[in-house]
């Protein structure tokens, strides 16, 4: 391992319980993701998946081990700095796409960007050439439920990369479309991932879509079965 | 599917934002209500008593009244701030019309002149000057309580009166304090006098005025059986000249020199049934809020309740906005924001709800309701001081709802 800069995310012995059913979904995991990295997880259903990625995500604490961002303790800090770790650092791509209902699709790709306080005349420019990219110019005033699955899904993608984040985690986000949407969506995340240097992490069943990342992550019953770089 | 439900649960929402708008608004109507008609009412009586043509009165609890009323007015009138002192017993008394039938009637003995000098200015127009009695002071027929001098036998009734049962001046009245007609005297109506409209409390519209000895002759308080004078009152006036009226001292020295003239009586000032009028409408001031807050407590519970469930409706929304990164106190903002509207929503419509309310009793109530209702006063610094603590409540209840919005777990909303 090359020695200097820290991992842009390092897990160390992470272990996550859920009180309820005494379930442990992570099992002292340790696994690093240097920036501009990208990585897919796979799985059977249960395996820790989506739990492993809220933890990357600072959207959870782990039970036990450190999560570490460019080397700095993150994962056990008061929900309030996670929140604005989450903010400049994090673009998120769920399953279920996750737009507000109430906004729209333009209203949706400005809502971080109102968060991080970001001047009116910018946010309007930055959310047009985000929407561009992801090919929802003719959209911008829809409502989420006047979108298909995969408009849904792409302007959640402009969403999560409003404020420039240095890493994408994407939880099976083809999961709920159909072939050419995800192709689309995948494209659109695997472009993102290449321009901005950003890392990303897709959790997936797929392998066509574990096949776009240079790294893969098999997962059993909450540890990290291997490890491998693309062939 | 997903459009559907959440159309339902909106359209709930919607409701349950309408209820709670009209739960905190029936709330702070009742305030509106209790505290403008309360005041008004108070304000009302505290004019009245602080525009009445008099400072100081003299009563006593005792069988008699005040004893000895003609000397001892005499005797007040002789003290140098003393404008006049107007002695008068009243009593009711049976009327006998010259057509047949009779009726309750109260009389009212006094000295002419003096209780003209005791009225308030806006009664003294309608009293005839000076009134058609006969001897202004009294002194004549009292005589020293032999009670010797010519009867007068002169009254004045009231208009209400003289309009419902057809009385002219000039006809003659048997008036008795028995009931009794063979124990009636006979009294000339010498003319007739206006009643202030009376908006509270009994309406004495039915009134007539004697000479203080007539009546106390007709009832039997000129003398005791063996002759001596009881010469007895129910009060006695006092009215100071000019200056000295509006000095709450120099009324409170002169309560106190007739004080102790007669030591054994009750001698008040107005200044001090002033007094315990503003204790009294502070007491029930406190009350009314009292009461009051336990509507209001009612209409925040509701409030409050609202924007808890708002919480859970709004938790997957919630869930994103966070995961997101946004800083809480966009989310403090935003239930803010709503508890505000919502209160200001049933703060205005609570206001708007009691004036209507008041005002419509004010026009459409039965009488007494509607001739209480007119007397409210709106003031505004205590009605803002009501909106400002709705709403400052309402802002309380909003982080109680951020705090429950800011601790449910991400990952499990978001599932
Ligand atoms: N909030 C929770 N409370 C209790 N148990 C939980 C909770 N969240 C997850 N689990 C359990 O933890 C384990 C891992 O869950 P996780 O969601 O990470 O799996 P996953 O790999 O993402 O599965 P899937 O492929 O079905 O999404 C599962 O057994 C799940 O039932
Ligand atoms: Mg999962």
């Amino acid at each position: 391992m090359t020695t200097g800069k820290p991992p842009m995310v390092e897990l160390t012995q992470v272990t996550k319980r859920y009180p309820i059913g005494s379930v442990t979904a992570l099992d002292g995991v340790s696994f690093a993701i240097a920036a501009g990295a990208s990585v897919s997880i796979e799985g059977p259903s249960g395996c820790g998946k989506t739990t492993l990625l809220n933890l990357l995500g600072l959207l959870d604490s782990p039970t036990s081990g450190s999560v570490r961002w460019n080397g700095a303790a993150a994962g056990s800090l008061p929900e309030r700095e996670r929140a604005r770790l989450r903010l400049s650092g994090v673009g998120f791509i769920f399953q279920r796409f996750h737009l507000l209902p109430t906004l729209t699709a333009a209203e949706n790709v400005e809502l971080p960007l109102r968060a991080a306080r970001r001047p009116g005349p910018e946010r309007a420019a930055r959310v047009a050439e985000l929407l561009e990219r992801v090919g929802l110019t003719g959209r911008a005033r829809a409502y989420p439920h006047e979108l298909s699955g995969g408009e849904e899904q792409r302007a959640a993608v402009a969403r999560a990369l409003a404020n420039g984040p240095g890493l994408l985690l994407a939880d099976e986000p083809t999961g709920e479309l159909d072939r050419t949407n995800a192709d689309a969506v995948l494209d659109l995340l695997v472009e993102a991932h290449r321009e901005s240097g950003a890392a990303l992490v897709i959790v997936t069943h797929n392998p066509d879509v574990a096949a776009r990342a240079a790294r893969h992550l098999r997962m059993q019953d909450g540890r990290i079965l291997s490890d491998s770089l693309a062939e | 599917m997903r459009g559907i439900g959440r159309g339902r649960s909106l359209r709930h929402l919607r409701f349950q934002t309408l209820l709670a708008i009209a739960a905190v608004g029936v709330a702070v109507a009742l305030p509106v209500v209790l505290l403008s008609v309360g005041g008004g009412v108070a304000q009302h009586e505290l004019r009245a008593l602080q525009q009445s043509g008099f400072q100081v009165v003299v009563g006593a609890p005792g069988l008699h009244g005040v004893e000895g009323a003609h000397g001892l007015t005499t005797k007040i009138d002789a003290l140098r701030e003393v404008r006049a002192a107007s002695p008068i017993l009243s009593l009711p008394v049976t009327v006998f019309l010259p057509g047949g039938g009779q009726a309750p009637l109260l009389a009212e003995g006094v000295m002419p002149g003096a209780f003209l000098a005791t009225v308030s200015p806006e009664e003294s127009g309608l009293f005839p000057s000076p009134l058609p009695l006969g001897d202004p002071t009294d002194l004549h027929h009292f005589a020293n309580g032999s009670y010797s001098g010519a009867a007068v036998n002169s009254m004045l009734v009231s208009s209400p009166f003289a309009n419902s049962r057809s009385v002219t001046t000039g006809e003659r009245l048997a008036l008795s304090v028995t009931g009794n007609r063979s124990q009636s005297t006979v009294y000339n109506v010498t003319g007739t006098f206006g009643v202030p409209p009376s908006l509270l409390g009994p309406t004495g519209a039915f009134v007539a005025i004697l000479p203080l000895s007539d009546l106390q002759l007709l009832a039997g308080e000129a003398q005791a059986s063996d002759g001596s004078a009881i010469d007895a009152v129910d009060t006695i006036q006092v009215a100071l000249s000019g200056s000295a009226s509006s000095s709450p001292t120099t009324v409170a020295q002169v309560a106190q020199s007739i004080q102790s003239l007669v030591p054994y009586y009750d001698v008040s000032t107005l200044s001090q049934e002033v007094a315990s009028l503003q204790r009294a409408e502070s007491v029930l001031t406190g009350f009314y809020l009292a009461l009051s807050s336990f509507s209001l407590a009612i209409g925040l519970v509701f409030l409050g309740v609202l924007l808890v469930r708002r919480v859970d409706a709004l938790r997957s929304s919630i869930a994103i906005r966070r995961a997101l990164g946004l800083p809480a106190r966009s989310l403090a903002a935003e239930f803010a924001r709503t508890a505000l509207v919502l209160a200001g929503g049933g703060v205005v419509l609570g206001l708007l709800a009691g004036i209507l309310l008041v005002r419509a009793l004010a026009i459409y109530g039965s009488a007494g309701v509607a001739a209480v209702a007119s007397l409210a006063v709106f003031d505004p610094v205590e009605l803002g001081t009501l909106a400002a603590a709705v709403l400052g409540l309402a802002a309380l209840l909003s982080l109680a709802a951020t705090r429950s919005a800011l601790r449910f777990s991400l990952p499990e909303a978001l599932r």
